[in-house]
């Protein structure tokens, strides 16, 4: 088996692999299911995350920054998931589809409700400090997802 | 103005806060109540209780100097300061004083990542980096090296590795305090010391041998409340060419005996380079009366009962996962004699669960189920939230304690704490084990905590009474939460707390105004020894 054909397994790969059982003590090392490269390329997290940086978030139009901000702060739970998104499908529990889970779909956000969680926290969301959120980021984060 | 803290008055406090404001901006010095209540614990088993700790106001420096001004202002005082780095050490304490009236040092801004050696695979970083910071600054800039990461993965490098916490990945790595080399501390009388390699200016090894010349004093730093570490460098790993991530399952309670047997003989000869888990899926979440009463039996479950339960739900009873790293020719060779090392047990079954071959692209990165295990930060850990029959609370404590790898000891422990979670009318949370250190397994309880003192005060009477008997068992915590640091330190007792005795010493002579978190794993200034 050549390296190029032990290819990134993720997403749909793996879940046929999890079911794949192998009692064969002694297996031909061929028969290691290392499978072909099949996942699609995810529409966001990490990629805005690598261009996250101090200075997006100390520049640009006050949506753009809140972008910034909301990638580097509230993504790892908040993603449109269905992956990275603990805290989605934690308000897609609450909500039953009565709103939206992920908050870059609400359209009824407010900037004093997310200056709310951001400062208080909810359930086991802790609130951000002011070192980490400043008050601007926090306004450009509102900016971003009350548009 | 914020009230000052025990023993200051109100015009020194306000002195030397302006005082402090001059070195880092007011910008800097955060005084309003609503302000100061960012660096409450969030998961605090206190909260909202006339005990729980709060800061009197937060000083966050840019730099070192800074902070060698405020440690000097804070000495002329006796003010206490309270340092952290991302202050995520949630479960632990977060970024709450363990002394209340301390004022939080928040290294937060100071963020830099210094140096990352790609031919040497080194890092030296600030105390704000965190661990989602750093893979992005290396997937950024196309670095083929990796971080390991707590999980959650919300912390940093300096503050999670101080706290001795620990990840996944390889033996040099996943241990995070072992995995330091060379660090840079601000002593509590304002001075900068450099450890190891550092402390020779022109030398090029800083962050590849640990020791320099002398006594090695990196462990004093560690857990501890003897200065300000300001720089840390660490190893990282080279991107391997795949990974393999794998579960062996056995069928039966008792099959964790030869299991762990194994794993540990295959660990300690690097056959397997990852961290462990063995947990158990039938013990996990359910609320299943029987299951309840087994687990609650204290051990008088026999294990014909355990197995006529465990056989009704048509599942293993223990699953064990880990990962391969490096060549595939080699991973698929180390892979085989795991299964030639465990096929003697009975209905034993091994899956691959994931294979990869690297770099990922950024959307095969962001795919990946089990970041952590290839050094990706996440917050996934946070989705057990949302499982099935989950009992939600606000936050939890981690009750840690440390057992010898063995099947015996994982049973026993399961037992004795399940028992203490079921007289206390609650669900044992105990799952299983997992081994970032390569002889001992250390046992995570999830232990809840809420906004309401009710519920806290016997989430408090569980987990002084797992200190307790666990500790009677053999089995003391690794690490544990601010609130506990006294009763933790307690159960290291030996010869009459000498080591508390030798830790004070080492307190009094290395900061005799006690300025440094006062309190932090119950190393307490003179002033204010059986006082606090």
């Amino acid at each position: 088996m050549s390296t190029r054909r032990i290819a990134a397994n993720v997403g749909a790969a793996s879940a046929a692999i999890v079911g794949a059982v192998v009692t064969v003590v002694g297996a031909a090392l061929a028969a290691i299911p290392f499978s072909p490269a099949v996942a699609q390329d995810a529409p966001f997290p990490i990629a805005a995350w690598s261009r996250t940086t101090a200075a997006a978030e100390d520049a640009g139009a006050p949506a753009e920054r809140g972008a910034a901000v909301f990638n580097n702060w509230c993504s790892a739970c908040h993603s449109r998931g269905p992956l990275n998104a603990p805290g989605t499908t934690s308000l897609q529990n609450k909500y039953q589809g009565a709103l939206p889970a992920a908050l870059e779909d609400r359209t009824d956000l407010t900037a004093e409700v997310i200056e709310l969680y951001v400062r208080n926290g909810i359930a086991t969301m802790p609130f951000f400090r002011k070192t980490e959120i400043s008050d601007a980021d926090l306004a450009a984060l509102a900016a971003y997802l009350v548009e | 103005m914020p009230n000052p803290p025990p023993g200051l008055s109100q015009r020194d406090f306000n002195t030397a806060l302006g005082r402090i404001e001059e070195v880092v901006g007011r910008e800097w010095v955060f005084k309003s109540d609503a302000d100061v209540a960012l660096y409450r614990d969030a998961y605090s088993p206190l909260w909202g209780e006339s005990e729980e700790r709060f800061a009197s106001a937060a000083v966050a420096p840019i730099s070192v100097e800074e902070i060698r001004a405020v440690v000097r202002i804070a000495n002329e005082y006796r003010l206490p300061l309270y340092p952290i780095s991302t202050g995520r050490n949630l479960t632990y304490g977060g970024s709450a004083p363990v002394y209340s009236g301390s004022v939080v040092l928040d290294l937060k801004r100071m963020n830099r990542i210094l140096d990352v050696n790609e031919r040497d695979k080194t890092c030296l970083v600030e105390p704000g980096v965190s661990y989602f910071d750093m893979y992005r600054h290396l997937r950024t800039n196309n670095i083929r090296l990796w971080i390991d990461t707590a999980d959650p993965g919300w912390g940093g490098l300096i503050g999670n590795a101080l706290d001795r916490g620990g990840g996944y990945t390889g033996i040099d790595y996943r241990d995070h305090f072992d995995a330091h080399c060379g660090m840079e501390v601000v002593l509590a009388n304002g001075d900068l010391v450099r450890l190891g390699m550092g402390a020779s200016p022109q030398a090029k090894t800083w962050q590849l041998f640990k020791y320099g010349l002398g006594p090695w004093l990196d462990g004093i730093f560690s857990q501890s409340n003897f200065g300000i570490v300001t720089k840390m460098g660490f190893w990282l790993m080279e991107e391997p060419e795949a990974a393999l991530q794998v579960s062996v399952t056995v069928p039966k309670r008792r099959d964790v005996v030869p299991l762990l047997d194994g794993l540990h003989s295959l660990m300690c000869a690097h056959t397997i380079p990852s961290q462990t888990t063995v947990a158990s899926p039938i013990m996990n979440g359910s609320a299943d009366p029987e299951l309840v009463r087994l687990r609650t039996s204290g051990g008088t479950a026999s294990d014909a009962d355990w197995d006529r339960y465990t056989a009704a739900q048509g599942r293993p009873f223990w699953s064990s996962a880990f990962i391969y790293y490096g060549a595939q020719k080699v991973i698929a060779a180390q892979w085989e004699h795991t299964k030639d090392r465990l096929a003697s047990i009975a209905g034993v079954q091994f899956r691959e669960t994931a294979s990869y071959t690297f770099p990922l692209s950024d959307g095969q990165a962001e795919a990946v189920p089990d970041k952590p295990r290839l050094g990706i930060p996440s917050l996934n850990l946070f989705s057990s939230r949302n499982a099935p029959g989950a009992q939600p609370s606000e936050g939890h404590l981690d009750f840690s304690p440390m057992i010898p790898p063995r099947g015996e000891e994982l049973i026993a422990l399961a037992d004795t704490t399940g028992k203490i979670y079921g007289d206390l009318g609650l669900i044992p949370t105990f799952v299983g084990g997992l081994m970032f250190h390569p002889r001992t397994m250390i046992c995570f309880h999830a232990v809840p905590t809420y906004r309401n003192a009710a519920d806290n005060q016997r989430t408090r009477r569980l987990f002084e009474t797992l200190v307790r008997t666990c500790t009677d068992r053999g089995w003391p915590i690794y690490r544990i939460h601010a609130h506990f640091q006294a009763l933790g330190m307690q159960m290291f007792g030996f010869n009459d707390g000498a080591l508390h005795r030798l830790h004070e010493t080492l307190k009094d002579a290395i900061d005799p105004n006690g300025v440094v978190s006062p309190g932090r794993y119950s190393i307490w200034p003179k002033h204010l020894r059986g006082r606090a």
